[in-house]
C-alpha cells in the first residue's frame, strides 16, 4: 500500500495531532525510566535518547530512536527505527530497522511512544549476546532505496529476546 | 461459636447471592462470590465488577476471614487495594460476628460507589468523565468483554478504520506491503476484533450498537480528513458540513418540540404492553398513529447523540439494554442486541430483522 510507504510524509491528522501532545505532555511529566526525548519543534518525529539499563549487556551505551509518526497515528503503528550506530543485537539490523512485533503486526492503537520504549529497552536488556541478527547482510541490502521497516513482511519467531 | 451456625450462615450466603455464589467448601467456608454494583441490574450501567474470595479459618468468627480479590474488571490497582481494605476494616469492625453477607454487601456498597470508569481513553488518552464538571462529558462505551472503556467516537474511529483496512488489503492479499499474519486476519474478521488494551476477543455486536449513536463514524473520519487537508473555511462550507449541519437542525427542532427531550419520548412508544401481541382491539390505532410518527422521529435521533449532545447521551451508550445481570457477559449482550433490535425492528421498517 503506498499510504504505508511514505509514513512520514503525510502531515498529522487533527487526532494524531491531539493525541502527540497530550502524549508529549505525558512524557514531560513522566518520562520512562533511562529515555530523553530530544526537544524539537517537529511533533512529528521524535529523536530520543536510550540508556542501556544497568547490570545489561548495554550498560553505559547510549543509543537514539528516530519515531515518525504516520498522518493516521494511532490506528496506524509510528516507524520506529535506531539511528546510526544501531546497538548490536539479534533483533536489530545494521541499519537500525528492528524486528518487534508491536511495531508491526501487533500494534494497537492503546500504545504509546512511552509503551515502545518500555519495550524496545526490555527487548535490549534481555539480550544474552551482542550479535546482529542471522540475515542481516541479506536484509540491509534488501533496504538499500531507503525501505521502511513498516514495509517489510516481518517473521517473529523467537519471544525470549 | 458452633460449626451449624456458621453452616446455616453459608446457606444465608448462598441464597441471597444466587448464581453468583460458589460455595467451594462449606466449613470451614471457602466461598467465591461474584460482586456487582447495585445499579447493575442494567449490564450497560455496570463498569465495575469484582470476584472476592471469602476464606474463612476453623476459628471465624472469632477470626475474620481473608478476602481477596480473584478477579475483577474495570478496576486498577489503587481502587482493587481500596476495595480489599475497606472489607478488611469492616471485618475487624464485625469481629466476632457472622459477617459473611456483611462483608459481601460492604463490597457491593463499594462497587456501587466505584461504578465508573476511571482514568483515560486509551485511544485518544484524554479523560473518559471529566471530573470538573464544567466540561461536557463525551459518550463513551465499554467492551463487554474486558469492560474496558472507550469514548463511543473513538472507538468507532479505530473500528471503521480496521474495517477500511481490511477492504483496501483484500485486493493485494499478495503484495507483502502489510503485514498478514493469523493474529492479524482473526482481528479484521469482520465478526470480531480485539480489544485495543488487551487483545482480548470480542464480537462485533459488541461495538455495533454504538454505530447508532455516533452514526456514521467514518463521515466524522471523512470530515476530519477534510479539514486536515483544506483548512477550515472550506469544512464549513463543504457538503459534509451542511449534511451535518442539516441533520443537526432537524434533530435541534425535534429537541424543541419535545422541549429538549428526546430519550423519554421513545420510552412512551416503547411502552410494554404495546410490544405484546395478544391484545385484541383496542391498542391497534395508537401505535399505527405513533408508528409514522415514530418513523419520522427515528433517524434524526440517531444523529442527536452523534452531534455530542451531551444532554441527551449521558453516561452509558447503550441506551436500552435491557440486561439480566445473571447472564454472562457478551450473552447478555447478545441478547440485549437481539432484543433491541427487534423492538427497534417493530418501530421503523427499515431495520433489518435480527
Amino acid at each position: 500500500m503506498t499510504s504505508s510507504s511514505a509514513p512520514s510524509r503525510k502531515a498529522l491528522s487533527k487526532i494524531a495531532c491531539n493525541r502527540l501532545q497530550k502524549e508529549l505532555v505525558e512524557w514531560q511529566v513522566n518520562p520512562p525510566a533511562g529515555f530523553k526525548h530530544k526537544v524539537t519543534d517537529n511533533l512529528q518525529r521524535w529523536v530520543i535518547e536510550v540508556n542501556g539499563a544497568p547490570g545489561t549487556l548495554y550498560a553505559n551505551e547510549s543509543y537514539q530512536l528516530q519515531v515518525d509518526f504516520p498522518e493516521h497515528y494511532p490506528m496506524e503503528a509510528p516507524q520506529v527505527i535506531f539511528l546510526h550506530p544501531a546497538p548490536l543485537h539479534p533483533h536489530i539490523y545494521s541499519n537500525g530497522h528492528i524486528c518487534l512485533d508491536i511495531l508491526y503486526d501487533s500494534w494497537s492503537p492503546a500504545m504509546t511512544v512511552s509503551s515502545i520504549c518500555i519495550s524496545i529497552l526490555s527487548m535490549l536488556s534481555s539480550s544474552t549476546v551482542k550479535q546482529r541478527p542471522a540475515d542481516n547482510d541479506r536484509y540491509v541490502k534488501n533496504c538499500r532505496n531507503g525501505r521502511s521497516p513498516k514495509e517489510t513482511r516481518w517473521w517473529f519467531h523467537d519471544d525470549k529476546v | 461459636m458452633a460449626e451449624e451456625e456458621v453452616l446455616v450462615e453459608v446457606e444465608a450466603v448462598e441464597a441471597v447471592y444466587g448464581q453468583d455464589c460458589r460455595v467451594i467448601q462449606h466449613f470451614p467456608p471457602l466461598l467465591h462470590v461474584h460482586i456487582r454494583p447495585r445499579t447493575a441490574d442494567d449490564s450497560s450501567k455496570q463498569f465495575v465488577e469484582a470476584v472476592l474470595e471469602i476464606k474463612a479459618g476453623c476459628q471465624y468468627p472469632d477470626e475474620p476471614p481473608q478476602v481477596g480479590i480473584l478477579e475483577s474488571k474495570g478496576l486498577d490497582q489503587k481502587r482493587q487495594a481500596n476495595l480489599v481494605m475497606s472489607i478488611h476494616l469492616k471485618a475487624q469492625e464485625l469481629s466476632s460476628c457472622l459477617m459473611l453477607i456483611a462483608l459481601c454487601e460492604e463490597a457491593v456498597e463499594m462497587l456501587s460507589n466505584m461504578n465508573h470508569p476511571d482514568g483515560d481513553c486509551p485511544l485518544c488518552l484524554y479523560p473518559l468523565v471529566r471530573e470538573d464538571g464544567e466540561h461536557d462529558t463525551e459518550p463513551f462505551m465499554k467492551l463487554m468483554s474486558c469492560y474496558h472503556c472507550f469514548h463511543s467516537e473513538c472507538v468507532m474511529r479505530w473500528w471503521n478504520w480496521l474495517l477500511e483496512q481490511k477492504q483496501s488489503n483484500s485486493g493485494d492479499v499478495v503484495e507483502a506491503a502489510l503485514p498478514a499474519s493469523g493474529d492479524v486476519e482473526n482481528l479484521r474478521d469482520e465478526s470480531s476484533g480485539s480489544c485495543p488494551v488487551c487483545r482480548k476477543v470480542f464480537h462485533a455486536g459488541d461495538i455495533e450498537h454504538v454505530h447508532d449513536l455516533v452514526q456514521s463514524g467514518s463521515t466524522q473520519l471523512i470530515s476530519e480528513e477534510i479539514e486536515a487537508g483544506e483548512g477550515r473555511m472550506e469544512v464549513l462550507h463543504s457538503e459534509a458540513e451542511n449534511n451535518r449541519r442539516q441533520r443537526f437542525e432537524a434533530v435541534l427542532k425535534l429537541q424543541k418540540e419535545n422541549g429538549g427531550l428526546i430519550e423519554p419520548k421513545k420510552i412512551n412508544v416503547l411502552l410494554p404492553g404495546m410490544l405484546l401481541p395478544e391484545p385484541p382491539a383496542p391498542p391497534p390505532p395508537p401505535p399505527t398513529e405513533t408508528n409514522p410518527e415514530k418513523r419520522d422521529e427515528g433517524p434524526p435521533s440517531g444523529p442527536s447523540l452523534e452531534t455530542g449532545n451531551p444532554a441527551t447521551t449521558t453516561r452509558p451508550t447503550t441506551s436500552n439494554n435491557t440486561g439480566n445481570r445473571r447472564m454472562k457477559s457478551r450473552a447478555s449482550f447478545l441478547r440485549n442486541e437481539v432484543s433491541k433490535s427487534s423492538r427497534r425492528n417493530w418501530i421503523k421498517k427499515q431495520c433489518s430483522p435480527p
